[in-house]
């Protein structure tokens, strides 16, 4: 088990190089010049190039990858433009927002579709089943932004039940239990349209398990020897239906800490997505590339952990 | 009583300095009545109820209370000196002062120093500082500290003041602690326009001297000498402000606290600003304008200046190093096919006026106003292609451009293309990112037609010469002369305009300068723009035409 | 990854698999009800798409009306803020909407067919370098990347397309490998290669057209994932102004969200519709042809590069 852990870590060695390479190289070929915005739009050409020097932006594209490449061995990722501050300093202050964000839109949004899943497979062809299916690809099939802004105008703006952008009240300072419920207060909104959004997928994935279960052996033996079907449903069927679940829950997690960029946007919330966006609109290079290292890695170990959690609840995999 | 006494005796003693001053340039008295900076009637749409809400007594101004500021931009650093980004500005201006700040007729008005003098030649500036300043960590402020701040941070890093002073500067003295002194290799007239907190914020040299002023951590949590103090920085979210209780104006600042809330979508910042969730925000959604006018708890208020750029306007360039452009006629053609009503109406939503040429109107003292008239008129503008050799083929087209743009100029372009496509022009439009459009225009010069938003900034010298003079055509650097306009008149025009004191005499030249240049059309001014600020009704006192925007204000909600 | 080999392994005890065409009619005669709407709704943008230029004449950028308009008699589906009529932007918006995500989903099918039979058939080192590859990609944030694409390279559609076509296949090529894999092993094709029939000739007559349903069913549903992609770019700014698309008058209506339902309602609908389509029409194939052992198996590789995730 610690020797397949062990390899699969190894294996992502490569993978990571491979993904700063590809990431350093796009993002300096790429027209535009970060100078503009580092100098100022008045400057002269021997100012821009006395800048170019000071943010090494004057080396040849090979030196300044192979200089990136041994400061990032070292573990240097650089200081961002913008901030003026080391990389990932700026991104953990971002981090528990948008881990806050989507994580509590996942598991919400989780349990709803496991929940309408689970009613769609026991009436399958019913009109409860069909209503499931097209409510739930409605939300899918509404571009976020849309969704938000349309939650917005219903239900901070028309019914006033909840602020329009933010995290919390600026205007407050509140402790404990109450900064906790401005939060929620906050939150509720961003996270139902994100939470929306993944409904359809789960739901699809829990009713077609659902389905697949009901149909073996075990389950119209318990039907036969006349076990509650309640019975049989939550504790037998949900119980194996879920093992596909939990893989595509799994790679969800992973987009966690990609966070939400138009989400995040609509609501001015403090995210890793928005701060993904604006640095690239300021041309943020090392800033960048440390979000996108960031989110490789975490990919990389969700997708493990996700392995992991699937072998241990599945017995028939074993580790190769 | 004593407070409303102070301040009254504060505003007496300021009008007395700028009296006594001689180095203020009055607008000439010969400008046109509307074009005040502050004229209040606005475009046709926009009824009069926009003006200002400036309550002439401050008698009824309250102490206490906070303000929540929506801002579009996370800012990043908070140091002013460092760079000319919007961003940074509008936050970290209420923490620093200038030597000198802006009134709202944009005439210089004493801060930090409190008198100054020019010599007659016009080569020296000595200024008189405050006694009694100290910054927020306790520390005096004293000459050194200007001295310091000019030398080693603003002509190294904030491009604007190093563009405009460090070929005519000669050298900055500190003959004693509350003195400096600016020598000018010839006579530099726009000084006192450049001293602000926008352009020349003072910072403090026992905290940057001999360190790596770039990664210094006060850009992050700044000391200044400003009416507030940096309390906390919630990255991505906002910035709180405190209070300077040590503030070396008298009886200032009013509020307790100051947040600025970033909300990057201005939907959702005017949304924000009903519900009573913020108190003020910097721009205005055309299709908000309405809404928010309708809304009594709101104020929409305008200038047209503001922090990181004054008297602006939309420009077209016209590549004039290849065909078509090369061709007055092509240029004129595209002058006269282009409406701009239209533009000023459906993309600006009313929020500024046509343009009718390089200088902005509502800088009266340089303003002409007798210069050629392009009116929209596409009949005229056929002609004019056909003599450009550009006659409509078989298919009815005459030829195809491409229009290189950054995002936020968007509409502007489709107006173009849908007034050019009548006239058998196709406009291709290259909608990019603000950067790499920009180095697509200025660098790589691969464009027929760009557009970049052209700030006159607080006086001519700043942001006007930099466009038309042939010695700024320059590979890689935004808003030089991007056209390759290249004239030998204007050239001398622009070198003896900078270096005359006399204003009246100034005006002269630059009258000169726009009759050629609009003649000439090297670019095609659209929009004067005058964007809208918008504020809650119990707010007050917000200089929202200058960096400092909170020295002054206060809430009723406290 | 492991874990989702040894799933396609398992599967290979499941011996009900017959030729594609051989099941296509009994495929037909199964499509559940809701796909014929989602076959009926797709056929009917189709057409939109094709007729386009007959069914609104003219340009549709061109400004024909004054701003701002509701709907009316005179424009159907009002004007929007630059006068131009919102019924015409509406249905030439179908034909690149539509265009966008056929061509995404079409390179992105091509290219995991490609890369997954190719790994899955050969297997072996050929294996494993495709399919370190392929993790590359699925771990790349997809849409940070299509945001840093468009706005340093500038979003025109050919961009969008090839950028979505290329970040989306990850999914493809795993479920074909599996596929493959668990053919590979099979009665029929081992049959094959002991009378010496050679291996091109049995990817292509036997493995390729077994395996090949699931994934064409996943491609379908790549359609509408690349289209909310394209408008989830748009919204930011960086789409293509040369076209217009659903996503492009989405964009533009974002700040009338208030004052004029009119042009974020129509397109959102459109937009709507077609992804509930296209969804309706791959989740019915995929029932009609495999209807005890649905999706749920088979569906952890497909899930995990659903085009979708990142927005």
């Amino acid at each position: 088990m610690s020797r397949y852990i062990l390899r699969r870590l190894i294996q992502a060695v490569p993978l990571l190089i491979g993904i700063l390479i590809i990431n350093f190289v796009l993002i300096h070929v790429a027209p535009g010049d970060p100078i503009y915005l580092l100098a100022g739009d008045a400057g002269d050409e021997k100012y821009y190039a006395a800048m170019r020097a000071r943010f090494g932006l004057d080396q040849p594209l090979a030196m300044q990858l192979y200089l990136y490449l041994v400061n990032a061995a070292q573990g240097q990722f650089g200081y961002s433009y913008a901030y003026d501050r080391p990389v990932f300093e700026i991104i953990f202050a971002r981090l528990p927002a948008t881990l806050l964000l989507t994580g509590s839109a996942l598991v919400l949004s989780t349990l709803v579709a496991v929940w309408l899943g689970v009613v769609a497979a026991r009436r399958a062809h019913s009109a409860a089943d069909h209503t499931i299916a097209v409510v739930t690809l409605l939300f899918y099939g509404m571009p976020a932004f849309w969704l938000g802004q349309l939650l917005v105008i219903v239900f901070a703006i028309w019914l006033d039940w909840f602020p329009v952008q933010g995290m919390t009240d600026v205007r407050h300072s509140y402790q404990g239990l109450e900064y906790a419920s401005d939060v929620l207060r906050h939150l509720a909104l961003p996270m139902t349209t994100l939470g929306l959004l993944h409904l359809a997928l789960v739901t699809r994935l829990t009713r077609m398990g659902m389905r697949e279960q009901l149909d073996e052996d075990y389950v119209r033996t318990a039907h036969a020897k006349g076990l509650p079907v309640a019975r049989v449903v939550n504790y037998h069927a949900l119980r194996n239906a879920l093992l596909p679940v939990v893989t595509t829950v799994g790679t969800q997690i992973g987009t966690l800490f990609t966070g939400a960029v138009l989400t995040e946007i609509i609501f001015a919330w403090p995210g890793i997505g928005r701060l993904l966006y604006d640095a690239t609109l300021a041309r943020d290079y090392p800033l960048l590339m440390a979000i996108f290292l960031f989110v490789a890695v975490s990919v990389v170990v969700v997708n493990l952990v996700t392995d992991l959690t699937y072998a241990f609840l599945d017995p028939r995999v074993r580790f190769a | 009583m004593k407070r409303v006494f102070l301040l009254f005796s504060l505003l007496l003693l300021s009008l007395m300095l700028i009296a006594c001053s001689p180095a203020t340039p009055a607008a000439p008295t010969s400008a046109p009545v509307n074009n005040t900076p502050f004229a209040t009637a606005a475009g046709a749409v926009v009824p009069s109820s926009t003006s200002a809400p400036t309550p002439t007594a401050a008698a009824t101004a309250k102490r206490g209370g906070t303000v929540v500021v929506g801002v579009t931009s996370d800012p990043g650093q908070l140091n002013p000196g460092l760079t000319t980004a919007g961003g940074t500005h509008a936050v970290a201006d209420n923490m620093f002062n200038g030597l000198l700040q802006f009134n709202d007729k944009l005439e210089p008005q004493p801060s930090l120093a409190e008198t100054w003098t020019v010599s007659t030649d016009g080569k020296t500036y000595t200024f008189n500082l405050a006694k009694g300043v100290t910054w927020h960590d306790g520390k005096p402020f004293t000459s050194a500290d200007v001295k310091f701040t000019f030398e080693q941070i603003l002509l190294q890093f904030h491009s604007r003041t190093k563009a405009g002073l460090e070929n005519v500067l000669d050298g900055i003295d500190t003959p004693n602690e509350n003195t400096v002194v600016f020598r000018f290799k010839q006579p530099y007239a726009p000084l006192l326009r450049r001293l602000d907190v926008v352009e020349a914020a003072i910072l403090p040299k026992h905290l940057y001297d001999g360190t790596d002023i770039q990664k210094n951590a006060a850009n992050t949590a700044p000391i200044g000498t400003g009416p507030y103090k940096f309390k906390e920085y919630i990255k991505g979210d906002h910035i709180t402000l405190v209070r300077n209780e040590n503030y070396f104006k008298k009886g200032l600042p009013l509020l307790d606290t100051v947040i600025f809330k970033i909300i990057p979508n201005s939907t959702a910042a005017a949304q924000a600003l009903e519900k009573g969730e913020v108190d003020y925000i910097t721009g205005v959604n055309g299709p908000d304008i309405a809404r928010l006018q309708a809304n009594k708890d709101v104020v929409l208020v305008k200038a047209p200046a503001g922090p990181g750029g004054s008297f602006c306007i939309d420009t077209l360039i016209f590549n004039m190093r290849k065909p078509p452009f090369d061709k007055l006629e092509a240029r004129q053609a595209f002058a006269y096919g282009i409406n701009r009503q239209q533009i000023l109406e459906q993309v600006q939503f009313n929020q500024g006026r046509i343009a009718t040429g390089p200088i902005a109107s509502t800088m009266s003292w340089a303003y002409n106003p007798n210069v050629m008239k392009y009116a929209f008129d596409q009949v005229k503008a056929a002609e004019l292609l056909d003599k450009a050799g550009l006659a409509k083929g078989a298919d009815g087209k005459r030829l195809k451009v491409v229009f290189v743009h950054a995002t936020g100029f968007a509409k502007t372009a489709e107006v173009v293309r849908d007034n050019m496509a009548q006239l058998g022009v196709e406009v291709e439009l290259a909608t990019l990112e603000v950067n790499a459009a920009n180095e697509r225009m200025f660098t790589k010069n691969d464009f027929d037609i760009g557009i970049g938003s052209y700030c006159n900034g607080p006086d001519p010298e700043i942001g006007v010469t930099r466009a038309y003079v042939s010695s700024n055509i320059k590979v890689g650097v935004p808003f030089s002369n991007g056209a390759a306009y290249s004239n030998k008149q204007v050239d001398d025009l622009f070198i003896q305009a900078a270096s005359t004191i006399d204003t009246a005499q100034r005006a002269k030249l630059y009258a000169q300068i726009q009759e050629i240049l609009v003649k000439d059309v090297p670019y095609w001014w659209t929009i004067e723009t005058e964007l809208f600020r918008a504020q809650r009704k119990e707010v007050h006192d917000l200089r929202i035409w200058a960096g400092d925007l909170l020295e002054r204000a206060w809430t009723e909600r406290t | 990854m492991q874990a989702d080999t040894v799933i396609a392994r398992r599967r290979t005890a499941d011996g009900r698999r017959r030729a594609f065409l051989i099941r296509l009619p009994s495929t037909v005669s199964h499509l559940p009800s809701t796909a014929w709407v989602g076959i009926a709704l797709v056929v009917l943008l189709a057409l939109v798409a094709a007729f386009a230029s007959q069914i609104a004449p003219g340009n549709p950028f061109r400004s024909v009306a004054p701003p701002l308009q509701p709907p009316s008699t005179a424009h159907w589906l009002g004007s929007d803020d630059l006068g131009r009529e919102v019924f015409s932007e509406l249905v030439h918006g179908a034909r690149v909407s539509l265009f966008v995500g056929l061509a995404v989903a079409l390179t992105s099918t091509v290219v995991g067919i490609v890369i997954g039979g190719v790994a899955g058939f050969f297997g072996g080192w050929i294996d494993d370098a495709l399919m370190r590859l392929t993790e590359f990609f699925q771990v790349l944030p997809r849409f940070f990347l299509a945001i840093i694409v468009t706005a340093f390279f500038g979003g025109n559609i050919v961009n969008i397309v090839l950028l979505l076509g290329f970040t989306f296949w990850t999914g493809t090529a795993r479920l074909l490998r599996a596929q493959v894999l668990s053919l590979r092993a099979r009665e029929f094709v081992v049959a094959a290669r002991a009378v010496g029939v050679k291996e091109l000739t049995i990817l292509a007559r036997h493995v390729f057209p077994n395996a090949l349903p699931p994934v064409l069913v996943n491609g379908a549903l790549q359609v509408g994932g690349a289209i909310l992609t394209e408008a989830g770019l748009s919204f930011l700014g960086l789409g293509d102004r040369n076209q217009i698309s659903w996503g492009y008058m989405l964009n533009n209506a974002q700040p009338f969200i208030r004052s004029a339902w009119w042009m974020s309602v129509f397109p959102g609908v459109a937009l709507l519709i077609t992804v509930v389509a296209v969804n309706l029409v791959g989740d019915g194939l995929n029932e009609a042809m495999n209807p005890r052992y649905s999706v749920a198996s088979r569906r952890s590789p497909v899930v995990r590069s659903h085009p979708l995730i990142s927005i």
